[in-house]
């Protein structure tokens, strides 16, 4: 007999974008990672900003901010800011539902079962809804600030 | 009565692990009506149109976990899914993601049941005389029964493992399924086995792993809900790590019984009556 | 366990980031909704007298240290995932934790030094 070669079949880092027509849970997975990743490359020039030109005096920190008012960074800004609100509240709910605190408790799965992640979708959605309109008020701050 | 049958397309991925050439798709049209299964589909096309295709089934009725596929890129048991669900003449069907491919849709499992295997999926006492050499019942209430009861109902089919993400990309990940094992047995209250699992599952590509993706659940197709089981599990391993709350002894065995009352007075039966025919 | 009580920490230091990083926004940004002016926020004179501030300097030390922890924690996972070979890890988990070290004693010295300006 020859010998057999088993084709490996790992969807690999791609499958964390995408693995078949999942529900909304696995997309909050996948955006909480992304706005994480987001934060840290942020904190990283933001330390570099706030450490390095902020103890070199008063030139160097007004040319960093004057550079810094420019529109594009306002644009970067605001998603940095949208992104933590997203990351927090939404791990504020992974927290919860992490530790088995809000999963509910098994049942007989009965066809149509709702598996205990769909049976949260109103903690989900009122989550959501939070994100959304603290994007909406942060919005209106940074047109009427005009920063 | 004719049956209103439809002609479908199943492009099913290929893979011969004997001839060197890459998986390729192959279409076959199968004659379907209502009821007829993925499964169906399947036989239909090994026994008419090209014996060569190669899939694993065995009870046909969503209690063995061999048929899972992946049909239109979402995991399914084939002999539980019917062809009319999807609405369309084209069915796409691929083997099951995260898991090697021996051959066309049939993947190579041990990976999962090795996992399995490590959670140490049995019960676990002290009394190994009483395990060895069982003399009584264990005492359960239904109570208790019920906080496991629906982990127990997993058929190792593999469908939660081809949905998680974390498997996707992390090849010594446990998996929803071993974890949600490791959950059944720690749960139950015949069990004091909880120390010498959760070293196994809170090791590095152990149990914190998981993200709570959730598809897992989403996909099981017996409603076992793993990430319920894991996230419960993480509870668990959060309270025994900061010293919360009090673990439970394993259940002991059932007293023996100290009066035996008959419910009807039954006559002694003597068999020098029987043969003197009275 | 280990991995339990690095997870933990995760948890923790995720609320606290979470609600000192609030404190942090809220101060910078929405503070214009009630009529601050944003040029007025970064100028130089208002930064410094947010610097001498005593319990500021502390929430940006405390945000520093959790907020590293947090993401460092984040980072090593998502690394981890990719099935990195057992050597690899051992480096990773080294050099998170030295660049850790480094970038913290980094960014308190500057909230300290502005403290006496």
């Amino acid at each position: 007999m020859k010998e057999r070669n088993p084709r490996q079949n790992y969807l690999g880092a791609r499958g964390w974008l995408w693995g078949g027509n999942y529900k909304l849970e696995r997309y909050l997975y996948l955006l909480h990672r992304v706005t994480g990743l987001g934060l840290i490359l942020f904190v990283m020039i933001h330390l570099i900003v706030t450490t390095i030109f902020r103890i070199q005096g008063q030139d160097i920190w007004e040319a960093a901010m004057a550079l810094l008012s420019n529109p594009w960074f306002k644009v970067g800004e605001y998603l940095v800011v949208l992104a933590f609100v997203y990351h927090g509240l939404n791990g504020l709910r992974l927290t919860i539902q992490e530790l088995g605190l809000a999963m509910g408790k098994p049942i007989p799965p009965v066809y149509p079962w709702k598996d205990a992640l769909r049976k949260q979708r109103p903690i989900t959605t009122v989550i959501l809804a939070i994100i959304v309109i603290l994007g909406v008020i942060f919005l209106f701050s940074y047109l009427q600030g005009g920063r | 009565m004719e049956k209103n049958t439809k002609q479908i397309t199943f492009r099913i991925l290929r893979y011969d692990p004997e001839e060197n050439s890459p998986p390729h798709f192959q279409e076959y049209i199968v004659p379907a009506s209502h009821g007829t299964t993925v499964l169906d589909g399947l036989f239909y096309i090994k026994e008419n149109l090209d014996g060569t295709l190669t899939f694993r089934s065995s009870c046909r009725m969503a209690i063995c976990g061999s048929c899972g596929v992946l049909v239109n890129n979402y995991p399914h048991l084939a002999c539980h899914t019917q062809i009319e669900e999807f609405h369309s003449s084209k069915l796409t069907i691929k083997p099951l993601p995260n898991m090697a491919v021996l051959k066309d849709l049939v993947v190579d499992l041990t990976l999962m049941f090795n996992n399995h295997k490590s959670v140490k999926p049995y019960i676990i006492r002290d009394d190994i005389g009483e395990l060895a050499r069982p003399t009584r019942e264990f005492a359960q209430k239904p109570q208790e029964l019920n906080e496991f009861l629906q982990f127990t109902y997993c058929i190792k089919c593999g469908i939660c493992v081809a949905a998680c993400p974390t498997s996707a990309s992390d090849k010594a990940f446990l998996g929803p399924q071993a974890l949600a094992q490791c959950y059944h047995y720690c749960a139950d209250s015949r069990d004091g086995g909880e120390p010498e699992r959760f070293t196994v599952v809170s090791a590095e590509h152990g149990l914190w792993h998981c993200h709570l993706a959730g598809a897992c659940s989403e996909a099981c197709p017996k409603g076992v809900d793993p990430a319920l089981a894991i996230q419960l599990l993480k509870g668990r391993l959060v309270a025994r790590a900061l010293g919360l709350g009090k673990r439970q002894q394993p259940s002991a065995i059932v007293p023996p019984q100290t009066e035996i009352k008959p419910k009807v007075p039954v006559p002694e039966f003597n068999i020098k009556n029987v043969k003197k025919g009275k | 366990m280990r991995d339990t009580y690095l997870r933990i920490w995760q948890l923790f230091t995720g609320v606290a980031v979470a609600v000192l990083l609030g404190i942090h926004i809220v101060m910078l940004h929405l503070t214009r909704l009630f009529g601050a002016n944003a040029a007025d926020l970064t100028s130089w004179e208002s930064m410094l007298d947010r610097a001498r501030q005593g319990a500021l300097a502390t929430v940006y030390i405390a945000l520093l240290a959790f907020g590293l922890y947090h993401g460092l924690y984040g980072l090593r996972g998502i690394i981890l995932e990719l099935s990195p070979s057992h050597t690899t890890i051992r480096v990773i988990n080294w050099v998170f934790i030295i660049l850790g070290i480094i970038v913290f004693i980094g960014g308190t010295y500057v909230p300290i030094a502005l403290l006496s300006s």
